[in-house]
C-alpha cells in the first residue's frame, strides 16, 4: 500500500477526501496530523498523548469507535479510511464532539471514596489496610481513561439521551467494589433510577470497543447484582477497611546518608 | 438545557451495528422481536375480544384474517420465531444480568485485551441458542406448512 | 470584546499539581467561594496521566529508609544544584502525600501485610518508589479528579487556552484566554492564580511528552517579565520507545531489566558499576549515547537514527503481566514487539524540564527583584523551586507535584482567608492590546509567507540535533543561529484557518511562538554554561565546575532575547562532592 485516502465527515455532515503517502507504522493520528499540517489546517480533531492513555483522540474509524493514536492504518485492511465523529455526542466542529454530558454523568454517580469519618479520611497519618487481592477486585475498572468510546457504542445511549452511560455505571461499581468505600448504599440509590442501571440490556458493545479492557459490561452486571442484593435481599451497608496498625517493630539500620555539613539545616 | 443534536444517535444506527460483536447484534434482534411480540399481543387481544362482541363481529374478524391468505400463516410463523428467539436469548440475558453467569470475574487486563464478558463461553452460548432457535423455527415452519396441506 | 469572568482562584493547568492544589484549596479554605480550573485540554487529558514509574517517599523509616537518605539521594542526584532547604521540606511531605492519596482512593500496589508496597528506582539508595502497577501518574490523576467531583464550588474551563498573565505593579490580576469552543476572548479576574502547566518537552522532536507539552506557563511567565530558571537543564529519559519517543518506564529497569548494546553486553557496567541500570537518568542517557556514538548501537535505515535494547525477557511473563503491563501494551501496540519474547528498542528521549518559573520555597512566583508577586503561585514541572537542580531522580516529579500542589494550596487558602484583597480590575487598554495581538493575527488578510508547521518541525529538528544529550560550542552556536532565523520566519506566519470555533491552527501558532522563545532560552543558556552538570553535558567542558558555576541561571526577557543573571544555590545540609555511582 503506498497511498492512503481519508474520507472525513466534517461539520454539517459534508465528507472531505484527503490523499497521502503511506509510511510504515503509520497510525490514523499520524495521518490526520499530516493532513492538518500539509493539506488543510482547518481540520479539527483532538489529540494529546499519542500513547493511548489520555483518551482525547476518540473517533469513529471505519464504523467502530477507536482511539486514533493507537489504530494502525495497516490493521484496517483498506486504503480508503472512513472517519467520522464519535456517535451519540453533539458535534462542535469536524471530529470534535461535546463530552460535557458524558463527564456530567460520571459526576452524578458520586465517583469518589466515601467514608463516614471524613476527618480520618482527610488527615490520618496511616493508610487503609488492603490486600493486593482486594485491590484486584476493582483495579480493572479503574483503568478507565474516560475516552467516551463506550458511550458512543452503547445502543441505549443512542436511544436515550438521559441514560447514565456505561462509563459512569462502571465507575460507580469501581467504588462499590473498593473495600475502603462506605458509600455503597448511596450509589445503589443513584443507579436504581429510571434512566440508570436498568436501561442496560447487555449488548456488550461497550466492552467490545474499550481500549483499556475496563469491561464496563461486566461492571454493570456486577453492579446490577449489588443493587439486587440491596433491594431484594435487603443487604445492609458494610463498613470499610480500617487504617493499618501503627508500626511497632524497632527501627532497622540501612544505608546511612552522610552526616550533615551544616547545623540547623533541618529546622523548619 | 437545550438538547443538541447528537451525531448518528437514534433508531437506525442503533439497530444496525455493522462491525460490532455478536452480542450487540443479538441485542438488536432481541429488541425487534420484542416489538413484534407486543404488536402480536395487542392484535391477539383485539381478535379474541371480538368473541365477546357477538357472533357477527367474530365472523367478520375471522373473514378478515382469512382474506390475508398465506400471509396469515407467515405472520404467525414470524411471531413464533420471535417468541423463540426472545425467550431463548432472554434466558441467557437473565443469567448474565441477574446471576453474573458467563460474565467472568474482575481480572488484571493483559495486552492484547480480551474482555471476559465477551469470552469464549459467552460466544458459545449465543451461537448455541441461535442455532437451537433456528432449528425449532424451521421445524415450526414445516409444521405450519403441513397444517396448510402444502407438505 | 473581552468577557470578564471572576473567580477567587484560577488554576491554569489541570495536571497533578493543578488538581492537587485545587483539592487543597477547596478542602482547606473557609472563605473560597469559587475556584476555576482552566486547561487547554479537557481535564484528565493532561500529560500527567502518562507518568508511569512511581512516586518516591520515605514510607518505612523503620525498615532502613530515612528522610536524610532521601534528601541525600535527591541532592546528589541533582548534581548539587538543588536548593537544599526546599529538598528537606519536600522529603518530609512525600510520605504524607502518598498516604493521603491512598485514603482518597489511589490503588497503590500492596505488600503481603496490606501496607503500601515500594520498588527500586534509579538513583535511590532504598527501594522507595511507591507504585500502582506501572501507571502511577494515571491512577493519581484518577484519584484527584474523582476527589474533585466531591466539591461543589469550583468550575471547570475545558479547552480554554491562556494567552497571557496580567501582572500590574507586582500584583497578579488575572489571565487572558481564548475559549476554543466559541472563539471568545476571556479575562479571568482572580485574587490568586496558580501556574501549573507542565514542562516544555515538545521543543524536541524525539520526546516522550504529549503534543500539549509546549511550555505555555513558563513561556507566559517569561513574557510577563518574570525570571525563568535553569532552562538549559533538560532530562533525557534513557528508555524512550523507538521511533515514537513514547516513554518506557524506569520501573522496567527497577524490576530488573537490562540495557544491552549490539554486542549483547550490559554496557552500564563500564559507566556505573555499583548501580548499573539504576544509576540516575542523565548518567544512563550519556552512557547510551556514548555507546551509540562508538558504533555499538543498532541502526534504523529508514530514519538514520540508532537505538539500543531494553531486555526484559528474563523477567518472565508473569512478572511483566503483573508489574509492567502498560509497557507490554505500548511495545506491542506501536512496534509489534512482545517484551516476553524480544528486547524493546529504545533511545534517550526528552522527558522532563528541570527548569521553569522561579518560585520560592513556598511556591510563590518571584519577580526580577526576587520579591514574590502578590497572588501568584506555581507548582509542578512548570515551577523551578528547585528540588531537582540539574537532574531529577526518577519518581521525584510526581512526588513534587503532589507536595507542591499541597503547599501552594495551603498558601492560597491562608492568603484567601486572611487578606481582604478584593478581585481587582486590570488596565483595560492592556487587555484590548492583548486581544488585538491574538485576534489581529487571525483576521489579517495577507496570505501566509511562512508555514507554522514547517517552522515547528525545523525547530524540533534543530533542538534534537544540537541541544541533545551531548552539546558543544559549535552545535549550540549553530542552534542559536537557527532559532533566531526561525524567529524571523515566524514573524511572517499567519493563521490560515479563518474559523472562530476550535481553531487549532491559531492555538498552534500561539504555541509555536512560545516554543521558539523557550528554545532560545535553552540554547543560549546551554551556550553560556561552560561546564557539565546533570542533564547539561558539554563535550568541550566535560567536568563540573563548582567554583564558577554552582549557581542557578535566571533568564529575563528583553527585546533582543534573553538576558542572563544568576542566583546562588541554597546549601544548608551538605557540601557538594564528586558524583559517582
Amino acid at each position: 500500500m503506498d497511498k492512503v485516502t481519508l474520507k472525513i465527515v466534517r461539520t454539517g455532515g459534508k465528507e472531505a477526501s484527503y490523499e497521502l503517502k503511506y509510511k510504515k507504522g503509520m497510525t490514523v493520528l499520524d495521518a490526520l496530523t499530516e493532513v492538518r499540517e500539509k493539506q488543510d489546517s482547518a481540520l479539527g480533531y483532538r489529540h494529546s498523548c499519542r500513547m493511548g492513555i489520555c483518551g482525547s483522540c476518540g473517533m469513529t474509524i471505519e464504523g467502530l469507535p477507536r482511539l486514533a493514536c493507537q489504530t494502525q492504518v495497516s490493521s484496517l485492511n483498506t486504503d480508503t479510511i472512513g472517519i467520522e465523529p464519535l456517535h451519540n455526542m453533539a458535534v462542535i466542529r469536524d471530529l470534535v464532539v461535546d463530552l460535557g454530558p458524558f463527564f456530567g454523568f460520571h459526576t452524578s454517580v458520586n465517583p469518589y471514596l466515601v467514608r463516614k469519618d471524613i476527618q480520618e479520611r482527610d488527615s490520618a497519618d496511616r493508610e487503609y489496610r488492603m490486600l493486593q487481592s482486594e485491590v484486584n477486585r476493582f483495579l480493572q475498572f479503574d483503568y478507565c481513561i474516560m475516552c467516551g468510546l463506550c458511550y458512543a457504542a452503547c445502543p441505549t445511549a443512542a436511544l436515550d439521551p438521559m441514560y447514565t452511560g456505561p462509563q459512569a455505571i462502571a465507575q460507580a461499581y469501581r467504588y462499590m467494589a473498593d473495600p475502603r468505600d462506605e458509600g455503597w448504599k448511596q450509589r445503589v440509590d443513584l443507579l436504581d433510577t429510571a434512566h440508570g442501571l436498568w436501561r442496560c440490556h447487555t449488548a456488550g458493545a461497550c466492552s467490545f470497543v474499550c481500549p483499556k479492557d475496563v469491561d464496563p459490561a461486566k461492571a454493570i452486571q456486577l453492579a446490577r447484582m449489588e443493587v439486587l442484593k440491596a433491594r431484594v435481599l435487603r443487604r445492609k451497608e458494610r463498613g470499610g477497611s480500617q487504617l493499618v496498625p501503627p508500626v511497632t517493630t524497632p527501627a532497622k539500620q540501612g544505608v546511612k546518608a552522610p552526616p550533615f555539613d551544616f547545623q540547623g539545616g533541618t529546622e523548619k | 438545557m437545550t438538547e443538541q443534536k447528537r451525531f448518528k444517535s437514534g433508531l437506525v444506527p442503533s439497530l444496525l451495528p455493522f462491525g460490532f460483536n455478536v452480542e450487540r447484534w443479538s441485542y438488536s434482534i432481541h429488541r425487534v422481536t420484542g416489538v413484534i411480540m407486543i404488536g402480536y399481543l395487542m392484535a391477539h387481544i383485539f381478535e379474541t375480544f371480538q368473541l365477546g362482541a357477538g357472533l357477527t363481529a367474530w365472523n367478520n374478524t375471522m373473514a378478515a384474517l382469512r382474506s390475508l391468505g398465506p400471509l396469515e400463516m407467515v405472520g404467525l410463523w414470524i411471531v413464533a420465531g420471535s417468541a423463540l428467539y426472545h425467550g431463548g436469548n432472554g434466558i441467557r440475558l437473565i443469567l448474565n444480568e441477574m446471576f453474573g453467569v458467563l460474565m467472568g470475574k474482575p481480572i488484571l487486563p493483559v495486552y492484547p485485551y480480551s474482555p471476559t464478558s465477551l469470552g469464549r463461553n459467552q460466544r458459545i452460548a449465543v451461537w448455541t441458542i441461535t442455532a437451537a432457535v433456528l432449528a425449532l423455527w424451521i421445524w415450526a415452519g414445516l409444521y405450519l406448512l403441513a397444517g396448510l396441506g402444502v407438505i | 470584546m473581552v468577557e470578564t469572568i471572576d473567580h477567587d482562584v484560577v488554576i491554569v493547568g489541570s495536571g497533578l499539581a493543578g488538581l492537587r492544589a485545587a483539592v487543597e484549596v477547596l478542602s482547606r479554605s473557609k472563605s473560597v467561594r469559587s475556584l476555576a480550573v482552566v486547561s487547554k485540554l479537557a481535564l484528565m487529558r493532561s500529560h500527567s496521566v502518562s507518568a508511569e514509574g512511581g512516586t518516591a517517599a520515605v514510607l518505612y523509616p523503620d525498615d532502613g529508609d530515612s528522610l536524610e537518605l532521601h534528601a541525600w539521594d535527591t541532592i546528589k542526584g541533582s548534581d548539587f544544584l538543588a536548593d537544599q532547604d526546599t529538598v528537606w521540606k519536600f522529603v518530609n511531605l512525600c510520605p504524607v502525600e502518598i498516604r493521603q492519596m491512598e485514603r482518597w482512593g489511589c490503588p497503590w500496589s500492596r505488600k503481603d501485610d496490606g501496607r503500601i508496597a515500594q520498588r527500586p528506582f534509579g538513583g535511590h539508595s532504598y527501594n522507595r518508589a511507591t507504585f500502582a502497577q506501572d501507571k502511577v501518574g494515571f491512577f493519581e490523576m484518577r484519584a484527584l479528579y474523582d476527589k474533585l467531583q466531591e466539591h461543589q464550588n469550583w468550575a471547570r474551563y475545558d479547552e480554554v487556552f491562556v494567552t497571557s498573565i496580567v501582572i500590574e505593579n507586582g500584583v497578579f490580576k488575572g489571565f487572558t484566554a481564548i475559549e476554543l469552543k466559541t472563539g471568545k476572548f476571556l479575562f479571568f479576574r482572580a485574587r490568586a492564580g496558580i501556574i501549573a502547566t507542565g514542562g516544555a518537552g515538545q521543543i524536541w522532536k524525539f520526546t516522550a511528552t504529549s503534543v500539549s507539552t509546549t511550555g505555555d506557563g513558563i513561556g507566559l511567565a517569561y513574557r510577563a517579565g518574570l525570571p525563568i530558571e535553569d532552562m538549559e537543564f533538560m532530562q533525557f529519559h534513557p528508555t524512550g520507545l523507538f521511533p515514537t519517543g513514547v516513554l518506557i518506564t524506569e520501573g522496567a529497569r527497577g524490576e530488573g531489566g537490562y540495557l544491552v548494546n549490539n554486542k549483547g553486553e550490559r554496557f552500564m557496567e563500564k559507566y556505573a558499576p555499583s548501580k548499573m541500570e539504576l544509576a540516575p537518568r542523565d548518567i544512563v542517557s550519556r552512557s547510551m549515547i556514548k555507546e551509540i556514538n562508538e558504533g555499538r548501537g543498532f541502526n534504523d535505515d529508514e530514519s538514520g537514527l540508532s537505538y539500543l535494547h531494553l531486555d526484559l525477557r528474563h523477567l518472565g511473563k508473569e512478572k511483566i503481566d503483573s508489574k509492567l503491563p502498560f509497557i507490554k501494551e505500548l511495545s506491542m501496540k506501536f512496534i509489534g514487539v512482545d517484551p516476553v519474547e524480544e528486547p524493546i528498542r529504545i533511545k534517550p528521549t526528552a522527558h522532563y524540564t528541570m527548569g521553569g518559573v522561579r518560585v520560592d520555597v513556598d511556591g510563590r512566583v518571584l519577580d526580577a527583584d526576587a520579591k514574590p508577586v502578590k497572588g501568584l503561585w506555581s507548582a509542578g514541572e512548570s515551577a523551578c523551586v528547585s528540588i531537582h537542580g540539574a537532574n531529577r531522580l526518577g519518581a521525584n516529579s510526581t512526588a513534587e507535584c503532589l507536595v507542591y500542589g499541597r503547599i501552594v494550596g495551603q498558601g492560597i487558602a491562608a492568603y484567601l482567608d486572611s487578606s481582604d484583597s478584593p478581585i481587582a480590575d486590570a488596565d483595560t487598554s492592556r487587555l484590548a492590546a492583548e486581544e488585538n495581538r491574538v485576534f489581529g493575527e487571525l483576521f489579517r488578510n495577507e496570505t501566509a509567507d511562512a508555514d507554522v508547521y514547517q517552522v515547528k518541525a525545523k525547530l524540533r529538528e534543530v533542538m534534537d540535533k544540537d541541544v541533545y544529550v551531548f552539546r558543544d560550542e559549535a552545535g549550540l552556536s549553530e542552534a542559536v543561529r537557527e532559532i533566531e532565523e526561525l524567529k524571523r520566519a515566524f514573524q511572517k506566519v499567519r493563521v490560515t484557518d479563518g474559523g472562530r470555533v476550535f481553531n487549532y491552527n491559531l492555538q498552534d501558532v500561539l504555541e509555536v511562538g512560545i516554543m521558539l522563545e523557550l528554545a532560545e532560552v535553552v540554547a543560549r543558556g546551554a551556550l553560556n554554561r561552560k561546564e557539565s552538570r546533570g542533564g547539561h553535558s558539554r563535550t568541550d567542558y566535560p567536568s563540573r565546575d563548582d567554583t564558577n558555576w554552582l549557581k542557578h541561571t535566571l533568564a529575563l526577557r528583553t527585546p533582543d532575547g534573553p538576558s542572563f543573571s544568576f542566583a546562588p544555590v541554597t546549601i544548608t545540609l551538605w557540601k557538594p562532592v564528586e558524583r559517582k555511582y
